[in-house]
């Protein structure tokens, strides 16, 4: 048992920050608005021009290779350095794991390197208006055509759709609950988009329509009816590392204490616990890489990951708001906090992720 | 970076394991003061951390976390940080540690007594703000018992006729015994998690498990995650210690560039969130187990008090908390590794 990096891990790491030392933007508006979607989209250009925006990836689609304890590095010095957020997010952290385990060579080649540089951006359709935490419950269909699918019904709360280019999610092609569901990719052009304003008063997601639109065969992932298993592949990967590195929770803590650093104790102390925390998630965090660089599958226990830091997240950002009070509008935090506050909803709420913890991983009876 | 145990340090601690489900079950507790320490001291336990030329091991405090963790996870009853981790540290020379002959209990500073100081040869007493410490022999020590919610890990206040200053600075070695009780007290919640999960799949109530009721699930899924997230902490600090003290017998181990920035720190977080953890698994635990959890008669009562009690030795959450916030606000944010 160790905790030294390699050389090769302290040369990455030194070469991500001078890179994005001298390339960070100013805080960039909003990517939920037009010109901040567009600014955003610019930064994952260039970040792809330095075969940065997916380091993990093979370099043939556009990263170099990067080890898992690479990445997560990368990820430290991302958020260290004040870099935008990821307007790219959910292509590239869960769309594209799912291509590299169930998809085709081509699909790789079609969508990976035009993700990693923005050219498409890929929105998540799972979630239903009478589907949401019981996502199997979902009834979009996809029906048979001539060398494809037609798409009909309805998907919500789809992160990104308001200007994103693509979609993927799950499709009814029978009526078995969970074998009769089907992964598809499509393009948002022919799909009838109503932008939702969230709490920040801007459309971070939209509602979708769907009356027919046409896909071809190859945009099928793995088989028709396999979706839910494929699905739920993808999203053991997203609670449990991808979708949240350690690296965003360190530098909140770091920001957090600075801003705590001459408050009243109590204060001081939460945010002393918070920075505590954010350190035992990034420990948390190279025990599992170990364990996933061994081989193991993570499974259920990712749930436990997703619980410790969409509350640590919450945590820190309420503790923030407390600190600041009236003046929290005047600084990132506030929208940090608004952002913060979905975390124990997205991605399969708390309390499904408890109840999967108790059943799947302590074996309470159902 | 590889960050989790070698299989010889699993292989230990299952070593240990077996040792103390045979000669350490639950109603040992009840029976004897210091339950399996012969067939432990047999597998040569006592020498895990003992310097070589000493006849020991001289392993590294990590090698033997997992072994330390199953120490807690039995509630086993003994001076065993102390003789185990402490008095390597302090009292290598002392003939006979390695082979568990000697028994050593330890004051610490700001503890209110010796664990278990009535079965201790010798017992190290810290003289408070000036940062040194004495070894009085049993002989030369008077006890004053104190009560406490621990049967099996009783305090004593130590007063003395007779003692030897002690020449090596205690820091180092009360970091390990830090680090070492909150491994125990992984160990504890682990153990109080596990009876409550199969408490909650027999135990029936409107025809059902009660674990099939999810307020109870939820609670005890809470307690999975607190243990999750404070093992790493404890497991780090482990490396901490000794990465910090290339003097201490341990040869160099390829200390991160700039070294580890502030071990005080990581030891205080670890104890900690260690602490805070077996707490809320023996508050879980109780409640999970309803009215038959609050009797002596049920063994729990014994992880429940190990909980309390180890949580307060070497420092409680709250002391710590302030030593991490402390540290913080110096505004040295830098991390090991
Ligand atoms: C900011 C944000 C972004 C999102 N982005 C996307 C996206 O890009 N793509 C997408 O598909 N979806 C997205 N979602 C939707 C998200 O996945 C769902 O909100 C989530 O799955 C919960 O579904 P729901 O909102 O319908 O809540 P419900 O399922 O109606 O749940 C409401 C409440 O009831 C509780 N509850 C429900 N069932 C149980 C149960 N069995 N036991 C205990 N409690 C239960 C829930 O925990 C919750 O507290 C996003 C949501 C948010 C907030």
């Amino acid at each position: 048992m160790d905790l030294d990096f390699t050389r090769a891990e302290r040369d990455f790491r030194a070469e991500v920050r001078d890179w994005l030392a001298g390339h960070v933007p100013d805080r960039l508006p909003s990517m939920d608005t037009p010109e901040g979607f567009e600014a955003h989209r610019a930064w994952e250009a260039l970040l792809a021009s330095a075969r940065l925006s997916a380091v993990s990836w093979p370099e043939e689609y556009g990263g170099r290779g990067a080890s898992l304890v690479e990445w997560l590095i990368f990820e430290e010095e991302y958020w260290a350095a004040g870099a935008p957020g990821r307007v790219s997010q959910n292509g590239v952290f869960l769309l594209a794991p799912t291509l590299m385990a169930f998809g085709t060579e081509e699909q790789r080649r079609a969508w990976l390197p035009g993700m990693a540089r923005a050219d498409q951006v890929w929105a998540q359709a799972w979630s239903e208006p009478e589907a949401g935490s019981d996502l199997a419950a979902l009834t979009s269909r996809a029906e048979r055509a001539d060398g494809g699918w037609r798409l009909y019904g309805q998907k919500t709360w789809s992160s990104r759709a308001a200007y994103a280019s693509h979609g993927f999610g799950l499709f009814r092609t029978s009526g078995a609950r969970h074998k009769g569901l089907t992964y598809l990719m499509f393009p948002l052009e022919d799909v009838g988009v109503r932008p939702v304003a969230q709490l920040d008063g801007l459309p971070g997601f939209a509602e979708l329509f769907f009356d027919g639109v046409y896909v071809p065969d190859a945009m099928v992932i793995g088989e028709p009816g396999d979706g839910w298993r494929i699905a739920m592949a993808a999203t053991s990967s997203e609670r449990g590392l991808t979708l949240r590195s350690p690296g965003r929770f360190l530098a909140t803590a770091d920001r957090l204490v600075a801003l705590a650093r001459d408050a009243d104790p109590a204060l001081a102390d939460r945010a002393a616990r918070c920075w505590s925390d954010a350190e035992a998630y990034r420990l948390h965090t190279f025990h599992t890489a170990r364990r996933i660089a061994a081989g193991e599958s993570i499974g259920p226990a990712s749930s436990m990951g997703k619980v410790f830091w969409s509350e640590l997240d919450l945590r820190m950002h309420g503790l923030a708001m407390e600190l600041l009070g009236e003046r929290a509008g005047t600084t990132p935090w506030l929208d940090g906090f608004l952002f913060a506050l979905a975390g124990p909803i997205y991605a399969g709420t708390n309390e499904i992720q408890r109840t999967i913890i108790a059943e799947r991983v302590l074996g309470l009876p159902r | 970076m590889d960050f989790a145990f070698t299989p010889d340090q699993l292989a230990l601690a299952e070593t240990v394991r077996d040792v103390l489900t045979e000669h350490c079950p639950p109603k040992a507790l009840r029976a004897e003061r210091l339950p399996a320490w012969d067939r432990l001291a047999a597998v040569g336990f006592f020498g895990l951390l003992v310097p070589p030329e000493a006849d020991g091991l001289g392993l590294r405090l990590v090698d033997a976390l997992p072994a330390l963790e199953e120490t807690g996870r039995a509630c086993l009853p003994g001076p065993v940080v102390e003789t185990a981790v402490v008095a390597p540290y302090l009292l290598p020379w002392v003939p006979k540690l390695a082979s568990g002959a000697v028994r050593v209990s330890v004051v610490p500073p700001g503890g209110a007594g010796a664990p278990d100081a009535d079965l201790a040869d010798l017992i190290v007493v810290s003289r408070g703000s000036d940062g040194g410490a004495v070894v009085v022999g049993r002989e030369a020590a008077r006890l004053r018992p104190l009560p406490g919610p621990d049967p099996c890990r009783r305090l004593s206040e130590v007063s003395y006729t007779d003692a030897t200053p002690l020449d090596r600075p205690l820091g180092p070695a009360l970091r390990a015994a830090t680090v070492a009780t909150a491994a125990q007290l992984i160990g504890v919640a682990r153990r109080l998690l596990e009876v409550s999960v199969s408490y909650a799949r027999v135990r029936r109530q409107f025809g059902a498990p009660i674990g099939s009721f999810q307020a109870v699930k939820h609670r005890l899924a809470d307690v999975a995650v607190g243990i999750a997230f404070a093992a790493p902490l404890v497991h780090r600090a482990a490396l901490a210690v000794e990465a910090a003290v290339p003097d201490a017998g341990v040869p160099d181990r390829g200390v991160p560039d700039g070294g580890v920035p502030d071990v005080d720190r990581d030891v205080s977080a670890a104890k900690a969130a260690a602490g805070e953890a077996a707490d809320l698994a023996a508050r879980a635990a109780l409640q999970t187990h309803g009215a038959i959890g609050y009797t002596e008669e049920l063994d729990l009562r014994f992880w429940l008090a190990r909980a309390w009690s180890l949580s307060a030795a070497y420092g409680g959450a709250a002391e710590h908390r302030a030593r991490i916030r402390e540290a913080l606000a110096g505004g040295d944010l830098r991390r090991y590794p």
